[in-house]
């Protein structure tokens, strides 16, 4: 007969609160159930407050994300009005988010996902010695090395925004300021350092030889190419994860959405597609379908809300939490986002499959959308973002006497949304305005899409599904868990940190 | 030259004391030279506010370290480059800073100072540290700062 086990495990790694359960029967997992264990409330915090509070509240929604959620409170305001910034507010704009994710990225990906990596349950791989070195918690030399070059790259943001992170430099009809000539040549020299680092450390080798790769084959090819590839950072993730057998878990579902973003200015170098450098759209039944923010509903028949069944669309939503009633139904903080009725899958990996990236598009096909192709796609982002960055700085410095803000009208009573990527995917804020004054605002985030609970038709969200047939080979450490979750890059939302007596950090953590 | 920097998170009640502390301060007016900043819910990314040589003052709300509403100055001296049990997380914190700062800042480490505020940090706890860093931008100390350990 075989055993059945149940696993509750907190991932306070993750923004905020977040507990996965998973039932486990013979080493397997059968189910699972993701659970945010904190009441949010920020729609509600913002009801009845002034039209343009949402660009000082909603960036303080996350201490990482800061300048995303500044991005979709201005696209929503400015969608109300009907007006468009001028180009250089717009390159402004997008160098700030652009940097803000290029740190994310490695950031995540070193320190938060490869420091698994040295997880003792790897103790019998024999690339467990050199992980550990590598990725110890901010002791291996990996870790340090990416804390020293990430800490340098945002000062870019600090330039362009007065702050970071909580800048609120973004206003309806551009940017509040423009940086002097020689900040931008700083923000250039910045962005050169941190590209150069990018290329030796992480890729080894340069931009143009990483995006020459365009099937597995290949990237394996790429992989023992030479010592410089083979050692680098994504040399290393992808033989450490290979041998682990981490190409084999974590399956997605295989439905990804991109909101879209990166607008891009009237005139520049940059290649966008239709009107934004991260193109929009739903790829789901192996083609992609054109993106609608009217087919956005989300379910709270597994969340502790209240008011109303099925779906609702976000500009309609309600936000009433209800801690009680139908117990073991409702487990979670989180509401069930779905697409045109599927459940959706968004950040990097989403971004590659819906703009049609022949890598990622081969590596889904031949070795599935696992927990190793999901974080490769945040690893290597910055090679596809790098290049923009550089060119929209240079044409801020090339025009640098063009307006950078249009004096908008009085915000009128309406509706609007604002819709981008961010670093962890589809971010999207609804806003309605009533008087002068806040009278709906809904929040969308990345982890509401991929870390949902189950929606009014029993379906579960994607990383509860992407957990099934995951093997656990030591439920007292399930390290594996950890690895598929986390491919996701959860973030559920900014919460207590606290400095606590005897300890490092005032909270638990899924050990190594 | 001084940089009084208030970390916490203006929407959660329990973690809002720093964030009211920095407000006060913002009104209160500091002299010439001492640097104000918002630190928010920064942990990491508040590395860059130790590489000038600036002396630091942190103030955040603390857990365990002093007696329940009770405000307290600390060397942070004995915590940096600490690093057992601590993890990186979005939510990661002051402990993750003081771990990697002596490894990864440009240049000597300057003199941190924690203003903690121990949980749960009421209006008093939020007045003396305000009043408390105010001293210190002033250039007095009448307090001798306890050894963070």
């Amino acid at each position: 007969m075989g055993t059945r086990t149940i696993i509750d495990m907190p991932l306070n790694r993750a923004e905020g609160d977040l507990e996965i359960r998973v039932e486990v029967d013979d080493g397997v997992v059968t189910d699972a159930w993701s659970a945010g264990t904190m009441y949010r409330g920020f729609e509600n915090i913002m009801t009845g407050r002034g039209a343009l509070d949402g660009l000082v509240i909603t960036p303080r929604i996350c201490g990482i994300c800061t300048t995303s959620h500044l991005t979709a409170a201005v696209l929503a305001l400015e969608s109300l009005l009907g007006v468009q910034p001028p180009d250089q507010a717009i390159r402004l704009r997008n160098v700030a988010l652009m940097t803000e994710h290029v740190q994310s990225d490695i950031r995540q990906a070193v320190l938060m996902y490869m420091v698994d990596f040295a997880n003792a349950a790897h103790a019998g791989n024999p690339l467990h010695e050199e992980a550990v070195r590598r990725f110890s918690p901010l002791k291996g030399d990996k870790c340090i090395n990416v804390i020293r070059e990430t800490k340098k790259v945002l000062e870019i943001i600090a330039i362009i925004g007065g702050q970071w992170p909580h800048s609120s430099f973004m206003v309806p009809g551009g940017v509040v300021h423009f940086p002097e000539r020689s900040d931008i040549i700083r923000c250039r020299h910045i962005l050169q350092r941190y590209r150069g680092w990018y290329e030796h450390q992480v890729l080894g080798c340069s931009i143009e030889r990483w995006r020459d790769i365009g099937s597995t084959d290949q990237l394996y090819a790429w992989c023992e190419e030479n010592a410089s590839q083979n050692d680098s950072i994504v040399g290393f993730f992808l033989r450490f994860c290979r041998s682990a057998g981490l190409d084999a878990i974590g399956m997605g579902a295989g439905g990804y959405l991109s909101f879209g973003g990166l607008d891009m200015p009237r005139k520049t170098r940059v290649k966008g597609s239709r009107g934004k450098l991260i193109p929009a759209g739903f790829h789901h039944g192996g083609k992609g379908h054109r993106f609608d923010q009217a087919r956005i509903a989300e379910h709270i028949a597994s969340s502790w809300f209240e008011g109303y069944d099925g779906g609702l669309h976000p500009s309609e939503g309600l936000t009433r939490p209800y801690a009680s009633g139908n117990e073991g139904g409702r487990y979670s903080w989180a509401k069930a986002p779905r697409y045109d009725g599927h459940p959706a899958e968004t950040g990097p990996l989403a971004e590659m499959m819906v703009a049609g990236n022949e890598l990622f598009a081969d590596l889904t096909a031949t070795i599935g959308p696992s927990a190793m192709v999901r974080e490769l796609a945040r690893l290597v982002r910055p090679a596809f973002l790098l290049e923009a960055i550089e060119l929209w700085l240079e044409e801020i410095q090339q025009n640098d006497k063009t307006e950078f803000y249009v004096p908008p009208l009085d915000i009128p009573d309406g509706s609007g949304v604002g819709l981008i990527q961010a670093a962890r995917g589809a971010l999207g804020h609804w806003v309605s305005i009533s008087r002068g004054r806040i009278d709906r605002y809904q929040i969308v985030t990345p982890t509401s899409w991929n870390g949902s609970p189950r929606d009014s038709a029993g379906r579960r969200g994607p990383w509860e599904e992407a957990l099934i047939g995951t093997a656990v080979r030591d439920p007292a450490n399930p390290v594996e868990v950890g690895h598929v979750i986390r491919s996701f890059d959860p973030c559920l939302v900014c919460s207590v940190h606290t400095l606590t007596a005897g300890r490092s950090l005032g909270r638990a953590v899924f050990g190594v | 030259m001084t940089r009084i920097v208030c970390i916490g998170n203006s929407l959660i009640p329990g973690d809002a004391a720093g964030s009211h502390v920095y407000e006060r301060l913002l009104r209160a007016g500091l002299p010439h030279g001492v640097e104000l900043v918002e630190g928010g819910l920064a942990g990491l990314n508040l590395l860059p506010f130790f590489d000038d040589g600036r002396r630091v003052v942190l103030v955040d709300t603390v857990s365990g370290l002093a007696a329940s509403g009770d405000v307290e100055l600390f060397d942070c001296a004995p915590a940096l480059g600490r690093t057992d049990g601590a993890y990186y997380g979005h939510g990661g914190g002051l402990s993750c800073l003081f771990g990697v700062l002596p490894a990864v800042a440009d240049g000597p480490l300057p003199e941190i100072l924690l203003v903690g505020m121990e949980r749960p940090a009421g209006e008093s706890a939020v007045q003396t540290a305000a009043d408390m860093c105010l001293d210190l931008a002033w250039g007095g100390r009448s307090l001798e700062p306890r050894p963070l350990s």
